[in-house]
This record gives C-alpha cells, sequence and structure tokens, in this order.
C-alpha cells in the first residue's frame, strides 16, 4: 500500500535537542517538567488526576465507578453525584506494575446487580512486551479487592481483554492471545496476528472457566468491542485478518456463554496491511437487537471513521457511513445505544486542540444529529467513552490538562 | 513519576554524554517541531525514515531486514522513530536497533506525549498504525508505506533515486 504525496521542506529551526541536552545539564527540576511534557500523564501518582486511562461503570444503584491506570497502579473510586466528587481511591494493584500501556489498553470494569465488582487489565510480562491478563474482584462493594490472577494458566501472550456481564450475573471475558503462533512455529507454518479467546464465571469473579478458542487469525493490537445482545449471547466486534492479509472488521454473536458462532464482516473495507492498527472498534447492541458498530479503516474501499448497523443479529450491516471532517483526524469511536436514542462520540484534531465530536439518533441509526462539540483540550488526551445508568448517557474523557470530566449528553429527557 | 523521570533523565545523560565524546547520538528525543529539522537536515538526499515501535509484531520482523537495507545502502540516508508510547522504553528501542544493525542510523524515540500533534505534523492523515515508512527523494517527493514495507519495494527506490544523479 503506497500513498505519493508532495512533501515540502521548510526551514523552520527547531533546536529542540539543544534545548533538551541543557535542560538535563541544568539539574533535576527541569528534567520532572521535560518528563511531564513527555509523558501522557500529567503527573506520575496513582491518584486520577494522574491517569491515562480511565474506565467508567455505573452500579446497578446509579453509583458511577471509575477503574484507572496512573503511576504504574490500577486504582477504583466511585461518585455519588455523576462525577462532581469521588471517594478515595482503592487501589487495585498493591505494587508498581508493567502495565500495558499500549493505545487502545485500558483497566476494564464491570458491577453486578449485587455490587460485586470483576476488574481486568493486561501488563507486559517480559522485556519482550508479551502481555499477561490479570484479574481481580470486590465482593465489599469496592472497599478492598482480591489478590490478582492471571486470566489463564497460559504463558503466551495476552492483551486487549474485554469483561461484558450478563443478566444472571455471569462475567463474560474475550481477549487476544497468541498461544497457538508456538505450536504453529514448531509446525513451520506461518502464524499471523492473534487468536480470540473467551471465558466466563459464574462466581461473580472469583473464578474463570478454561479459556477456548473463538476464532483464529485475528489482528492482535485493537481493543475489542464486547457486549451481550442477548441473555447469555455475548456478541464482539474485533479486527479480522480475512484473506489475503486484509484487517477488516468482523462481528461474532455467540450461541451461547461457552459456544462461539460464525463471524460476519462488517464492511468490505479492504485494508491490506502487515502493521499495528492500534485502533479498534465499538459495539452496542439496543435492546430491540439493532447492532450498531462504529470503525476505524485505511483500506483501499474508504478511509476513516465509519458506521454501520444490522437488524439481523450481526449477519449483514448497513452501507458504512463516513463520520467527522476527513481534514481533523478523526478517531476512536465509540457507540452506544441509550435511553434517548444511539450516541456516538469521536476524536478529531485541528492542529493545535482535540475535540470530541457527538452526534445522536433518535431513529435506530437510520438518521443521526449534525455533529457537535461537546469536550475539547490542548494536551494529550484519553479515547472519549460513553457510559449509561439506564436514564442518561455521559461522555467519560480523561484529558491530561483538564482531568476528568463526566458530561451529560445533552438534548437526553 | 522517580522511573520515568530516571528514564528521561537517563536518555538526556545518554545524549549529553555521546555529544561530549564526540560520539553520533544514539537515541534522540522526538517532539515537536523535530519533523521539520529531520526534514531540513536531509534535504536534498534521499531519506528512508521508519516509524516502528517495540511492542509492534510485523516491527519485529521488518527491522533487522531494515538493518541491511541500511547496511547495503550507504548512499540512503536512513532514519527510525520509535512510535511507541508505552513507558521505559529507551533501553528496550536501543536493544531491538542494536540487534536490527540499526545502531549507527539517525535513531529518534517519540518523547513528546501529545502524540496526535506529533503525527500530525508529521502526515495529518496518519493516526498511529505502525510499523511506517516515509520514503523522500532528492526533491522532497515523500512516498508514504503503510505497513512492513517490501524490501523489493525499497530498493527498487533506491536505485531509482541513486541513478538520477
Amino acid at each position: 500500500m503506497i500513498r505519493a504525496l508532495e512533501g515540502t521542506r521548510t526551514m523552520i529551526r527547531s533546536g529542540l535537542l539543544g534545548i533538551v541536552a541543557l535542560a538535563f545539564l541544568n539539574g533535576a527540576a527541569p528534567a520532572q517538567m521535560h518528563a511531564q511534557h513527555a509523558s501522557e500523564a500529567a503527573c506520575e501518582e496513582p491518584s486520577l488526576r494522574c491517569a491515562t486511562k480511565v474506565t467508567p461503570a455505573f452500579g446497578p444503584d446509579g453509583t458511577l465507578w471509575l477503574a484507572w491506570m496512573a503511576g504504574g497502579q490500577v486504582s477504583v473510586a466511585r461518585s455519588q453525584d455523576a462525577g462532581r466528587s469521588f471517594s478515595a481511591p482503592v487501589p487495585v494493584t498493591t505494587k508498581r506494575l508493567n502495565l500495558d500501556w499500549g493505545p487502545d489498553a485500558r483497566p476494564k470494569i464491570v458491577v453486578d446487580r449485587n455490587g460485586g465488582i470483576a476488574l481486568a487489565f493486561s501488563i507486559f510480562r517480559d522485556e519482550a512486551f508479551n502481555g499477561q491478563v490479570l484479574y481481580t474482584r470486590s465482593a465489599d462493594g469496592g472497599k478492598s479487592f482480591a489478590e490478582l490472577k492471571p486470566i489463564t494458566a497460559n504463558n503466551e501472550s495476552q492483551r486487549f481483554e474485554a469483561l461484558a456481564l450478563d443478566q444472571d450475573g455471569t462475567v463474560f471475558a474475550a481477549w487476544l492471545d497468541k498461544r497457538n503462533r508456538v505450536a504453529a512455529k514448531e509446525a513451520g507454518r506461518k502464524y499471523d496476528g492473534a487468536g480470540l479467546f473467551f471465558t466466563s464465571s459464574r462466581d461473580d469473579g472469583v473464578t474463570y472457566a478454561e479459556a477456548k478458542l473463538a476464532r483464529e487469525g485475528t489482528c492482535e493490537c485493537c481493543r475489542l468491542g464486547l457486549t451481550f445482545a442477548a441473555p447469555g449471547r455475548p456478541a464482539v466486534i474485533f479486527r479480522n485478518i480475512f484473506d489475503g492479509g486484509v484487517r477488516d472488521h468482523a462481528v461474532m454473536t455467540f450461541t451461547d456463554i461457552s459456544t462461539p458462532g460464525e463471524i460476519h464482516r462488517v464492511s468490505n473495507d479492504d485494508w491490506q496491511i502487515n502493521a499495528c492498527p492500534h485502533h479498534g472498534p465499538s459495539l452496542t447492541v439496543a435492546p430491540n437487537g439493532t447492532y450498531h458498530v462504529a470503525w476505524y479503516t485505511n483500506g483501499k474501499a474508504r478511509k476513516g471513521l465509519f458506521y454501520a448497523h444490522s437488524r439481523d443479529e450481526g449477519r449483514t450491516f448497513s452501507t458504512p457511513m463516513a463520520l467527522g471532517q476527513p481534514g481533523r483526524n478523526p478517531t476512536r469511536p465509540y457507540v452506544l445505544a441509550g435511553p434517548a436514542g444511539t450516541v456516538m462520540v469521536w476524536k478529531e484534531f485541528d492542529g493545535e486542540k482535540t475535540s470530541v465530536q457527538m452526534t445522536i439518533s433518535r431513529d435506530d441509526g437510520e438518521t443521526w444529529s449534525p455533529p457537535k462539540t461537546i469536550s475539547s483540550t490542548t494536551d494529550t488526551s484519553d479515547h472519549p467513552l460513553l457510559v449509561s445508568n439506564g436514564r442518561q448517557v455521559y461522555l467519560s474523557w480523561m484529558t491530561k490538562a483538564d482531568g476528568y470530566r463526566l458530561t451529560a449528553i445533552e438534548d437526553q429527557p | 513519576m522517580r522511573r520515568r523521570s530516571a528514564a528521561v533523565l537517563g536518555l538526556g545523560i545518554l545524549i549529553a554524554s555521546a555529544a561530549g565524546l564526540g560520539a553520533a547520538p544514539t537515541l534522540k528525543p522526538f517532539e515537536r517541531g523535530t519533523w521539520q529539522s529531520v526534514l531540513r537536515g536531509h534535504a536534498g538526499r534521499p531519506t528512508l525514515v521508519h516509524f516502528w515501535g517495540v511492542t509492534c509484531g510485523p516491527c519485529k520482523v521488518e527491522l533487522p531486514d531494515l538493518g541491511r537495507f541500511a547496511k547495503d545502502h550507504p548512499d540512503i540516508d536512513v532514519v527510525t522513530v520509535s512510535a511507541d508510547l508505552v513507558p521505559n522504553l529507551p533501553a528496550a528501542t536501543q536493544s531491538m536497533l542494536d540487534k536490527a544493525g540499526l545502531s549507527s542510523t539517525e535513531n529518534f524515540i517519540f518523547s513528546d506525549g501529545f502524540v496526535e500533534r506529533l503525527r500530525f505534523e508529521i502526515d495529518p492523515a496518519w493516526q498511529g498504525d505502525i510499523p511506517r515508512t516515509l520514503l523522500i527523494s532528492r526533491e522532497g517527493t515523500v512516498t508514504t508505506i503503510e505497513g512492513s514495507a517490501e524490501m523489493a519495494d525499497l530498493e527498487k527506490w533506491s536505485s531509482q533515486q541513486l541513478g538520477t544523479h
């Protein structure tokens, strides 16, 4: 895939290297300032203010829970006032870990009907950046968390875990796992990507069943989108590797909690690339069963962010609809079917600041409102996420410059 | 704070001491404005700029090929930029470059947390996928290869470049 463009060489002198070297020679204070500038984090403590990745979840009683990565640790706190104030953070990790800081990594959190909390995240296990998915739970309403355990006994690389909660309280987990590359290598076979593996817990996240393979040959470096299409039926969207190394998206709906279904292609974008896009999709299923998906591609057929829906349980999808302004690098789409409509958000960048764009559909994805800027920031930021308490949808967004923001999506009743 | 400061400080000391000894600097920080200085620094010379990262599987496979390409083509300027943004990367990055035979090329590492802005300066359409290779001709024409480069394509481009004296 080769793209030619005319580049112009300008004569702006930056002299940055000299400035950096001088800063280091002048002692610790400038070095610290530089470290903060160079980092995605505003600070290096485990507190929310220093977080780079923040994941929200509402509990059944309307409490907002956040799980975040900061200072090499994972912590949790709750808010009873829609994000205006938070409880004292509770550490999930007891020591600094080599957390997976990749662009599409983040801690995952689900809160069950009894207030039990299941949590999972990835670490880099070794110097070769092989990943490991760890999990824990809280049975005392988030006051304390159990000792971290690996979600599978296998020691090959695992990353990009996702958690979803079934109506009966079963915790379902899926992740990307490279265990089968060993056998492939030994047999002299080429092994591309990773396997989509899954497991579930019927004891509130205390133990998980043995991991099973759902699909081999998926792209190994993008987040998954995971939800329940119906009770007992997880649905997952992922970047698959189709014939010829084409990394387009697929949806799989499980027959039941332990039986993977067929995969269905979301769209024929024809993105043939041997690379890590670091840019995964998003999936939500409305109460009426409509699948709404949003994704990024740079294929021959289309480039940018796109949305589509399926009204036949994820078998066929509508014609992709482009999202965002092409000159503003639209990224990180997220879609959520909420009580008053289906909401989508994504980021755009204008050369100086990043904004979150929002659009809403009140007719199940047929038509969408004109995109609107609902938040912006002048430094680096986490992906924009949507979260619902059953009455209202909120944007959950961590920014380096302005801290954590929970913003009610306007036009909600 | 301590660990990351130490890592960045270590990088700084590396740069400062390398400069002091008169040796070629190893990993240079890639920050706001660095892209324009790279373009300026290599103006008029055929230049291959390779974006990669230590956590990227396809990058690990491609890097040694690129090391051989650099060795076989001394007339092409080869520049690498580690575009991963996970902490404590300088040592792992340098180690992979050394193993790939890329110790003596001009090597950068992303050193600005606002990666959207860094990428926007390089190519507003780039969303961060790696590996990614930019081939810059003597005239400044940029050809972008997304994903792993075919070595045959690099050979073809370099012969074209070196044949146009």
